[in-house]
């Protein structure tokens, strides 16, 4: 490691694009703190350094971590995904999430869920859901129910259409305020959608017209900011009222 | 230079109502002596079974009337005891390389996870009561068997990761994937274990163990190794 390239104070880097290989933290000049690693950080005996590219960001007092966007979606815990239904086994249905591994959904993780009344999924169902367990090693779990047990909107997604995105635009569909996109399509068009952290989004409304304009737009927003967004919905939204 | 011939038979299924339906076919064989300094393979002719009894490594073939070996080695001929009312000499196969080890149910053995599931883990047994295999064996982890106490609350994940050396109690022959091996005793578990940082861990009690270089616990199911 190159002693000019590392960084004495801690706040050097926030909110700065860091590479693989970066020192962003010393913790030799840092005593008696307890910093916490999110995703994207690593220990390397005294320092912390970067594993994936991304801006690092930190969360005060103590919680740093590397935002990244990549098309793969790393599974963890308390993320609602969009999933596709691939199988049907006894005990619970392989479900893919765009992850290095199935997931696994139980059949019995559904608001009132007996043997009795197991769903029907076919293969190719679109399926709404909260990952329960989720370690690099085994097959992440799914559930359909909130953690107190209620449905709470997860479940099958019946029509509309579904698109696939990076995971970093899924993630600032989802931020709130309310992403400047959706504030302004939501004006005059009325959809919902369904935003997944694993980079897959769905959209429905009540014509088809509405669905793809709402579809190419979030698409479109990846890399503009707010007053773009808004400009760029607008255009398209002056589009449909001509026809 | 004696010569023996023999005479296979092979008996054809009855199908049509062709009235031949045996067919014989003559084998000539060579026998060297009766001290063989030639190595053997499994299923060659050793000898007659009216002049020999089947010893170690040599079995009578289905026909009855010859001995044959059936492991890979020397034939050693060792002359009937005398006063025994039978007075066969007893053809044995001898020397043929010591096979490594086989876990056998009851036996200790040490493996190396390789796969850790929700219900179970898999494992590579690479050593039998301290002797190293010869071929790979499988065995499989169940989470009842990790250890003695509220085996339904086993977390698999906080028990074992890829990579772990355990040492393991086979309880079975299991199925035909892989044997079935235990935990389930304080002097066995996790013995050797890398953390995520890469250095060895220390086990500092028996469910979890540190690593040196940053200083980050770890869950494992820890043997207690005095």
């Amino acid at each position: 490691m190159d002693v000019d390239t590392r960084n004495m104070t801690p706040t050097n880097l926030i909110d700065k694009i860091v590479v693989p290989g970066d020192v962003v933290l010393d913790l030799t000049k840092m005593e008696n703190q307890t910093i916490k690693l999110g995703s994207g950080l690593r220990q390397d005996c005294d320092c912390i350094s970067v594993l994936q590219a991304g801006k690092l960001r930190l969360s005060k007092p103590n919680k740093y971590w590397v935002e990244s966007s990549q098309k793969r979606y790393v599974p963890s815990l308390e993320d609602t995904v969009l999933g596709i239904v691939v199988e049907h086994r006894s005990d619970n249905f392989l479900v893919d999430i765009k992850a290095p591994n199935l997931a696994f959904l139980p059949v019995l993780a559904f608001e009132g869920g007996t043997r009795r009344n197991i769903p029907k999924f076919e293969t190719g169902t679109l399926i709404y859901a909260r990952v329960v367990k989720a370690n690099g090693i085994m097959n992440p779990e799914l559930s359909c129910t909130d953690a107190s047990g209620k449905a709470a909107e997860f479940g099958q997604l019946k029509n509309g259409y579904m698109f696939e995105t990076s995971t970093g635009l899924a993630r600032m569909l989802l931020s709130s305020p309310t992403c400047p996109v959706l504030e302004a399509l939501g004006k005059k068009i009325s959809f919902e959608t369904a935003v997944g952290f694993n980079g897959r989004v769905w959209v429905n409304a009540s014509s088809p017209d509405d669905v793809i304009l709402v579809s190419n737009a979030i698409m479109r927003s990846e890399f503009l900011s707010g007053t773009q967004q808004r400009i760029m919905a607008e255009k398209l939204l002056q589009r449909l009222e001509k026809v | 230079m004696h010569v023996r011939r023999e005479v296979i038979h092979i008996h054809l299924p009855r199908r049509s109502t062709s009235k031949c339906d045996m067919v014989g076919m003559v084998i000539e064989r060579d026998s060297v002596g009766e001290e063989g300094d030639d190595v053997v393979t499994p299923g060659e002719f050793l000898g007659e079974a009216t002049e020999f009894i089947a010893g170690k490594g040599a079995y009578v073939s289905p026909n009855g009337r010859s001995v044959r070996a059936c492991l890979t080695g020397r034939r050693k001929v060792t002359a009937a005891p005398p006063g025994s009312h039978d007075n066969r000499s007893t053809i044995e196969i001898v020397g043929h390389k010591a096979h490594g080890a086989v876990p056998q149910p009851g036996s200790i053995v040490i493996a190396r996870v390789t796969k850790v599931m929700a219900r179970n883990a898999s494992a590579d047994i690479m050593c039998v009561d301290s002797k190293a295999v010869k071929e790979k064996f499988s065995g499989i982890i169940r989470q009842q068997d990790v250890r003695a106490t509220e085996i339904d609350k086993v977390d698999m994940y906080q028990s074992f990761r890829p990579g772990d050396i355990v040492r393991a109690l086979v309880l079975s022959l299991g199925d035909a994937r892989a044997y079935y091996l235990s935990t389930a005793k304080n002097e066995l578990g996790v013995v050797s274990a890398q953390s995520i940082s890469g250095g060895t861990m220390v086990p500092i009690s028996w469910t979890e163990m540190q690593c040196p270089l940053t200083g980050q616990i770890e869950q494992r199911k820890v043997a207690k190794v005095d």
